[in-house]
C-alpha cells in the first residue's frame, strides 16, 4: 500500500529521476520500466483523460509540468487524488526551494533532488507534507551541507 | 540552496553539448578513467564530491557497469565525519550495489554485510543529522513491500544474516519511542523500522512488548508524526489484529477533529483542509479493519458514531463549490476514501443514498479525474452494500457517461451498469447497453457483451425477452463478441455456446428461437452477418429447425425447411472457416429429418466441394458426412439405422457454471481487497470472489510463526483487587501512583457489567495528564466459557477521571483463574506505562442464594445430588486452613456476600464449634445449577475448616470449592 517509485522524465523520455521506493527491481527491469511508463504516459490525451491509468499491477499516476512529466505508481487499494496532491505538493516544494523551477535546475541539481524528495516521501508514503517545515529542512541541510 | 559544484556543472554542459552519441561516450570515458586516476591519490573533500557526483550522473545516463568501480570508494565516504561526504556516500552505495543477476535476498544480504557496521555506528552517535542519514538510508534501500507478484524478502531467523538485523533492529526501535529522540527522528525511524520489520518480523514476536509503544505514536500531539506512523502501525495491527480494535477510538477521535471540528494548528492546513493525507490515511486504517473483521459491530458506539461523522460530513464537504483545483482534489480524494468505508457501518438507507447522489453529481464533474474517481467509488460502494440502493432515478445520467471522452470513463461506466443492475432496471440497461454497442470502441466490446449476456441470463423472467435480446446481441456483436480467443484458436466461454446451452436446456425456447433466427437472417439477406450468430443459428436451426418446421403450415413457407436451409446455405460462403463445420453439422442434421427433401442434393453436392477443402476440420467433416449423408439416403435399413445412431438430439447441457463469469475482468478486483463481500455478482459465487482466505486469524498470518509469544507478566500487585473483586462487588481494582481504578459489578443472572473509574492519581501528585490511555488488549484463554467485551472505552486523556465498562456474560462453567487479562497503555509526564490486569471472570458472580425453608429441606438436597452424581462427581470436600481466626458472623456474611442463602449456623459462641450451611442457584447461559456449601470448623480456634460442596454439574463443586477456598484463605 504505497508509493512504489518516482519518475521525473521529459517529454522525450529523458529521465530527470528516477526514485525507487521498493528494491524490488533490478536495473534492468527498471530500465524497462521505465521506457513503457513513458511510451504509455506520453501518448495519452492531456485534456481529455484522466491522470490515472492502470499499469502492471497497479495504477499509474502522473501530470504534466510544462515539459516534464512527474509519474507515480501506486497500489490498486491507494487513493489517486491524495497521491496526485501529494506530486503537486512536491513541485511546489521544488518550486520554491529552485525558484522558479525549470527542468535544468533538476538536471544540473540531480543529487540534491534525492535529497528534497527523500525529506517529502518515504519508504513510499507521503512523509512529511507541510511546506513550511520541508523547506525549512531543506535549507538546514543546505547549511550542514559544506 | 547550497552553492553548485563548479566542475560538475562543466561536465554535464559538455554532456549537453555533444553533438551526438559518440562524443557524449568519448567524454564519459575520458571522466571515468580521470576519476579513476583521482580516486588512487589522496582528494580533498571537495574533489572527492565533485568526483562522486560525476559518477552518479553518469550512472543516471544509465552506464552502471562503467561506474562499478566507485563502490569502494562510497564505502570510505560512509566513515567521512562530513555530512555531505556522507549523504554522497550513502546515495552512491545504494545506486551502484549490484542488483542484476541476483535475488532480492541475496541482494539484501549483501547490503546489510557491507553497511551494517557504518548503520550502527551512525545510528549510535549523538546527532541528529547523521542518526537521519542511516535512517534514510535504512527506509529507502531494506524497503521490500508485498506487491502485485512480488514476493516479500523474509530474512528469518536461520539467515547468515540474522545477527546483523538483530543488533540493528533494536536501536532502530530505541529511537521511535525514546523520550530523548527528537520528533524529526521519531518520523524518520519509524518508517525505517517498518521496512526492517517487514523484513524481519521474527524480530517482532520476540519482542512484543513494543508494539503497544510504537501504537502510541499515533496518539502523539503531532500531526506529522502520526502521519508517518501510520503505516508502521498498520503492519503492527496485522501482526496483532486486537490491537487493532484498542487503536480505533483514538482514530476516530482524531479523524472527528480533523474532518467535523476541522481544528488543528494553522500550518498542518494543506490549501483549506486540515492535514488531508494523515484523514486519507486513518481512513485507509478504518477501511482496513472493517475489511478484517466484516462491520463495526465489535467497536463501541461512541467510535462508530464519530466515524459515521466524518463520513458524513466528508460528504457534505465535496459537495461544496470551490474554485481552487487543489482544494477541490483534497475534499474529493477525502470523499472517494470515506465513502469506502460507509458500506461497514451499517448506514441508513438515507445515507447510502446521499452518498450514492453525492457520487453521482461527481459523474457530471468538469474534471475527467473526478469522474472517472466517482464512478470507481460508486462501483466500490454498491458491491460492498448489503442493502439495495435504487439507482433507477440516476441511470439516465450514467448512460451520458458512456460517451465521455476518456475510453477508461467510459470503462468504469460499464462496469458500473453492470453492477447497479437489479430487477427495476435490467431491460432499460440492456437495451441501452445493445443500442451504444455498435458505436462503441472495438477494445471495449468484449467486456460490453459479456455483461449483456451475464444480466440477461440473470434476471431473464421472460425467456423470449432474453433469446430476442441476446440474438440482437449476436447479431450486432458479429465476431468481436470472442472475448477470449486463446493462442491455440480456440474459443472459451464465448457468449454464443451459452446461448446455444440456455436454448437446448430450455424446451420452450426451441422454436421461438428458431422463429427469431430465421427473421433476423431474413432481414439482413445479403449482409454477412456475424459469426457469432452464424453459429448459433447453425447450431439452433440444425438441432431444433424440424419443430419450427413441422408447426408452421403452407402459409407460412418463410419458416418452412426448405426456407431454413436456404438461408443457411447462402450464407456459408460468407461465414468463415469457423463456423463453417457448424453449418456443415446442421446440413446433416436437416438429411436426417427430412431424407426426401429437395435440398438434398445440393447439400451433398456442397459436402462432395468441401471434401477438398483446404481447412482440415472442414475436410474431415465433410467426407465423414458425405459418408453419413450417403447412408441416410440410401434405401438399405441397416444402413440408415446405423446413420441415425450417430445423429441422436443433443441432451441437455449438464454443466451450470457460466464462463462468462471469468470474463468479468477488472470488475472482480472490486472485491478482493474486502472479505465481507455480500452481494454476489450473479446468483452464484462468483468465481473470482471474495477471498477467503483473509481471515481475521493469528494462525493465517504471514508474520506468524509456531513459537507461540511469551505472555508478558501481570503488573505487579495485580492479586489484591482480581481478589477483591472476586468477593466484592465494588471497590479498589488497583492503584500506583498514577492511577487508580475503582469498580462497580452490577448483576443480572449470568450476565455482569463491570464499571471502572479512572482516577488520575498524578494529577494529584504533579499535576500531571494522562493522555492515550487505551485499552490495547483483552486476552483470553478460554473456549467460549464466557465472553468479555470493551462496551465503553475511556477517554483518551484523563486529567481528572474517565470511565469504562466491560460486559461479561458466563455461558458454561469457567474454571478458576482462567479470567481475561485487560492491558492497558498510557503516557504520563513523558513516560510510557503498562498496566496488565487480570480481572475474575468468577462463577460466583452468576450466584443467587435459595431459601429453603428448613435444614430438612437443605439435607433432602444434599441427598439427591449425592445419589445423582455420586460423591465422586457432585461433592467435593477439604480441608481449609485460614491465615488468622473466623468468627461464624464473619464466615456467614462472607457466603451471603458471594451468593450464598444461609440455611442454618451455628450461633456466634467462642469455644463452639461453627458449622454453617448455604445454598445457591448458579446460572449460566446454558444451563442453572443448585449449589449446596456446608463449612465445619474442626478445632476450637476456628482457624482449621472442613469445607463441602455439593453441586448438580460435573465438575462444578470442585470450582466452588475451589473459590471459597480462594476467598476465604487469600492463597493466590
Amino acid at each position: 500500500m504505497a508509493i512504489q517509485y518516482l519518475l521525473i522524465l521529459n517529454r522525450q523520455g529523458k529521465t530527470r529521476l528516477a526514485k525507487w521506493f521498493t528494491g524490488s527491481y533490478n536495473e534492468e527491469e527498471r530500465q524497462g520500466l521505465i521506457e513503457d511508463v513513458h511510451r504509455l504516459v506520453s501518448t495519452r490525451d492531456l485534456k481529455d483523460q484522466s491522470n490515472f491509468v492502470e499499469f502492471h499491477e497497479g495504477k499509474l499516476v502522473y501530470r504534466r509540468y510544462a515539459g516534464l512529466y512527474f509519474v507515480m505508481l501506486i497500489d490498486f487499494v491507494d487513493n489517486e487524488l491524495s497521491v496526485l496532491e501529494s506530486m503537486h505538493f512536491l513541485v511546489e516544494i521544488l518550486d520554491s526551494y529552485f525558484d522558479n523551477v525549470c527542468e535544468l535546475d533538476l538536471v544540473f541539481n540531480f543529487h540534491k533532488l534525492y535529497m528534497i524528495v527523500d525529506e517529502i516521501f518515504l519508504g513510499g508514503e507521503p512523509h512529511q507534507m507541510l511546506k513550511k517545515q520541508v523547506l525549512r529542512r531543506l535549507e538546514y541541510i543546505d547549511s550542514i551541507s559544506l | 540552496m547550497a552553492p553548485q559544484m563548479k566542475g560538475l556543472t562543466q561536465f554535464i554542459m559538455d554532456l549537453r553539448a555533444a553533438q551526438d552519441a559518440a562524443e557524449e561516450r568519448k567524454r564519459i570515458n575520458v571522466e571515468v578513467s580521470n576519476i579513476r586516476a583521482k580516486f588512487a591519490t589522496s582528494l580533498t573533500s571537495y574533489q572527492k564530491k565533485k568526483y562522486v557526483c560525476k559518477l552518479i550522473y553518469i550512472y543516471l545516463l544509465g552506464l552502471s557497469e562503467e561506474v562499478r568501480f566507485g563502490l569502494d570508494q562510497a564505502y570510505d565516504l560512509l566513515s567521512s565525519s562530513n555530512y555531505l561526504e556522507k549523504q554522497l556516500g550513502y546515495l552512491l552505495v545504494s545506486l551502484l550495489l549490484n542488483r542484476t543477476g541476483i535475488t532480492p535476498l541475496n541482494f539484501v544480504q549483501e547490503l546489510i554485510e557491507r553497511t551494517q557496521t557504518h548503520l550502527i555506528r551512525d545510528l549510535r552517535v549523538d546527532s541528529d543529522d547523521i542518526n537521519i542519514l542511516a535512517l534514510l538510508f535504512i527506509a529507502s534501500n531494506f524497503n521490500f513491500p508485498a506487491v502485485g507478484h512480488q514476493k516479500t524478502v523474509i530474512i528469518t531467523n536461520t539467515d547468515p544474516t540474522a545477527e546483523f538485523w538483530q543488533e540493528l533492529i533494536p536501536l532502530v526501535y530505541g529511537l521511535c519511542v525514546s523520550p530523548t529522540s527528537t520528533n524529526l527522528v521519531k518520523k524518520k525511524a519509524s518508517v525505517a523500522l517498518l521496512a526492517l520489520l517487514r523484513l524481519c518480523p521474527s524480530v517482532l514476536i520476540t519482542n512484543d512488548n513494543w508494539i503497544p509503544r510504537l501504537l502510541s505514536l499515533i496518539d502523539d500531539t503531532d500531526i506529522s508524526l502520526i502521519l508517518s506512523a501510520v503505516p508502521l502501525a498498520s503492519l503492527l495491527t496485522e501482526f496483532k489484529p486486537s490491537y487493532a480494535k484498542a487503536i480505533m477510538p483514538s482514530v476516530a477521535q482524531r479523524l472527528y477533529s480533523l474532518v467535523v471540528d476541522a481544528t488543528c494548528p494553522s500550518d498542518e492546513f494543506y490549501y483549506d483542509t486540515p492535514s488531508p493525507w494523515l484523514v486519507i490515511k486513518l481512513l485507509q486504517l478504518t477501511e482496513h479493519y472493517f475489511v478484517k473483521t466484516g462491520s463495526s459491530d465489535s467497536l463501541d458506539a461512541t467510535t462508530v458514531q464519530s466515524i459515521r461523522l466524518v463520513v458524513s460530513r466528508s460528504i457534505q464537504n465535496a459537495l461544496v463549490p470551490r474554485l481552487a483545483q487543489t482544494s477541490r482534489n483534497t475534499h474529493s480524494a477525502i470523499l472517494f476514501q470515506a465513502v469506502s468505508i460507509l458500506t461497514y457501518l451499517d448506514a441508513s438507507p438515507d445515507a447510502l443514498s446521499g452518498a450514492v447522489k453525492a457520487l453521482v453529481q461527481l459523474i457530471d464533474s468538469q474534471e475527467t479525474n473526478t469522474r472517472y474517481l466517482a464512478l470507481d467509488t460508486l462501483i466500490k460502494l454498491v458491491a460492498r452494500s448489503e442493502a439495495k440502493i435504487p439507482f433507477v432515478e440516476h441511470l439516465e445520467k450514467i448512460f451520458t457517461s458512456l460517451h465521455n471522452k476518456d475510453i477508461s470513463v467510459r470503462r468504469k461506466t460499464i462496469d458500473l451498469l453492470y453492477i447497479v443492475c437489479d430487477e427495476m432496471s435490467y431491460t432499460q440497461i440492456v437495451n441501452h447497453l445493445l443500442d451504444y454497442y455498435p458505436s462503441s470502441e472495438t477494445s471495449l466490446r468484449a467486456s460490453i457483451s459479456v455483461k449483456i449476456a451475464l444480466i440477461a441470463e440473470r434476471f431473464a423472467t421472460d425467456s423470449t425477452w432474453y433469446v430476442s435480446s441476446m440474438l440482437r446481441l449476436l447479431s450486432i456483436s458479429g465476431s468481436t463478441a470472442n472475448p477470449n480467443v486463446r493462442i491455440d484458436g480456440v474459443l472459451e466461454g464465448e457468449v454464443w455456446e451459452r446461448v446455444a446451452q440456455v436454448i437446448v436446456n430450455n424446451e420452450d425456447l426451441t422454436i421461438k428461437a428458431c422463429k427469431y433466427i430465421v427473421n433476423i437472417l431474413r432481414k439482413s439477406s445479403g449482409a454477412p452477418e456475424g459469426d457469432s450468430l452464424m453459429k448459433v443459428s447453425a447450431f439452433v436451426l440444425g438441432e431444433f429447425g424440424y419443430k419450427l418446421a413441422e408447426q408452421s403450415n403452407s402459409e407460412n413457407e418463410q419458416f418452412g425447411i426448405n426456407s431454413q436451409f436456404q438461408i443457411l446455405y447462402d450464407s456459408y460462403f460468407t461465414s468463415s472457416l469457423l463456423t463453417r463445420p457448424l453449418i456443415l453439422s446442421a446440413f446433416l442434421k436437416f438429411i436426417n429429418r427430412f431424407p426426401k427433401a429437395d435440398f438434398v442434393p445440393d447439400i451433398m453436392d456442397l459436402l462432395e466441394v468441401e471434401t477438398l477443402s483446404l481447412d482440415l476440420e472442414i475436410q474431415n467433416r465433410a467426407s465423414e458426412f458425405l459418408k453419413i449423408a450417403t447412408f441416410l439416403v440410401s434405401s438399405n435399413y441397416e444402413d440408415v439405422s446405423f446413420a441415425k445412431s450417430l445423429l441422436l438430439p443433443l441432451p441437455p447441457f449438464e454443466n451450470k457454471e457460466n464462463k462468462l463469469l471469468r470474463q468479468l475482468g477488472s470488475l472482480a478486483l472490486v472485491n478482493r481487497s474486502t472479505s465481507s463481500f455480500k452481494r454476489t455478482l450473479v446468483g452464484s459465487p462468483a468465481p473470482n470472489g471474495p477471498d477467503n482466505s483473509e481471515n481475521f486469524d493469528e494462525k493465517s498470518n504471514p508474520f506468524f510463526e509456531d513459537e507461540a509469544p511469551k505472555p508478558l507478566p501481570l503488573t505487579p500487585n495485580w492479586y489484591g483487587g482480581y481478589h477483591r473483586m472476586l468477593q466484592y462487588d465494588a471497590g479498589i481494582f488497583y492503584e500506583d501512583q498514577l492511577v487508580k481504578l475503582t469498580y462497580k459489578i452490577q448483576r443480572s443472572g449470568y450476565a455482569y457489567t463491570i464499571s471502572f473509574t479512572i482516577i488520575n492519581n498524578a494529577a494529584r501528585n504533579s499535576g500531571a495528564t494522562i493522555s492515550a490511555f487505551t485499552v490495547s488488549d483483552i486476552s483470553t484463554d478460554n473456549k467460549g466459557e464466557y465472553i468479555v467485551n470493551l462496551t465503553k472505552t475511556p477517554d483518551l486523556t484523563i486529567t481528572d477521571r474517565s470511565s469504562m465498562e466491560f460486559e461479561a456474560r458466563i455461558c458454561d462453567i469457567v474454571e478458576n483463574k482462567c479470567g481475561p487479562v485487560i492491558s492497558i497503555s498510557y503516557k504520563c509526564s513523558g513516560s510510557f506505562n503498562s498496566l496488565r490486569l487480570k480481572i475474575p471472570i468468577s462463577l460466583l458472580k452468576g450466584l443467587s442464594g435459595t431459601t429453603m425453608a428448613s435444614i430438612d429441606d437443605f439435607k433432602k438436597r444434599w441427598v439427591q445430588i449425592g445419589t445423582l452424581l455420586g460423591v465422586e462427581e457432585g461433592e467435593l470436600s477439604g480441608l481449609l486452613c485460614a491465615p488468622h481466626r473466623y468468627n461464624c458472623a464473619f464466615l456467614a456474611s462472607t457466603l451471603q456476600r458471594i451468593g450464598f442463602a444461609i440455611v442454618q449456623k451455628t450461633p456466634d459462641n467462642p469455644g463452639e464449634n461453627i458449622m454453617i450451611t448455604g445454598a445457591g442457584i448458579l446460572k449460566t447461559l446454558k444451563s442453572n445449577y443448585g449449589v449446596l456449601i456446608s463449612l465445619r470448623s474442626t478445632d476450637l480456634d476456628a482457624k482449621a475448616f472442613q469445607l463441602t460442596v455439593r453441586a448438580t454439574g460435573a465438575g462444578l463443586s470442585a470450582i466452588m470449592f475451589g473459590l471459597v477456598q480462594e476467598i476465604l484463605s487469600l492463597q493466590n
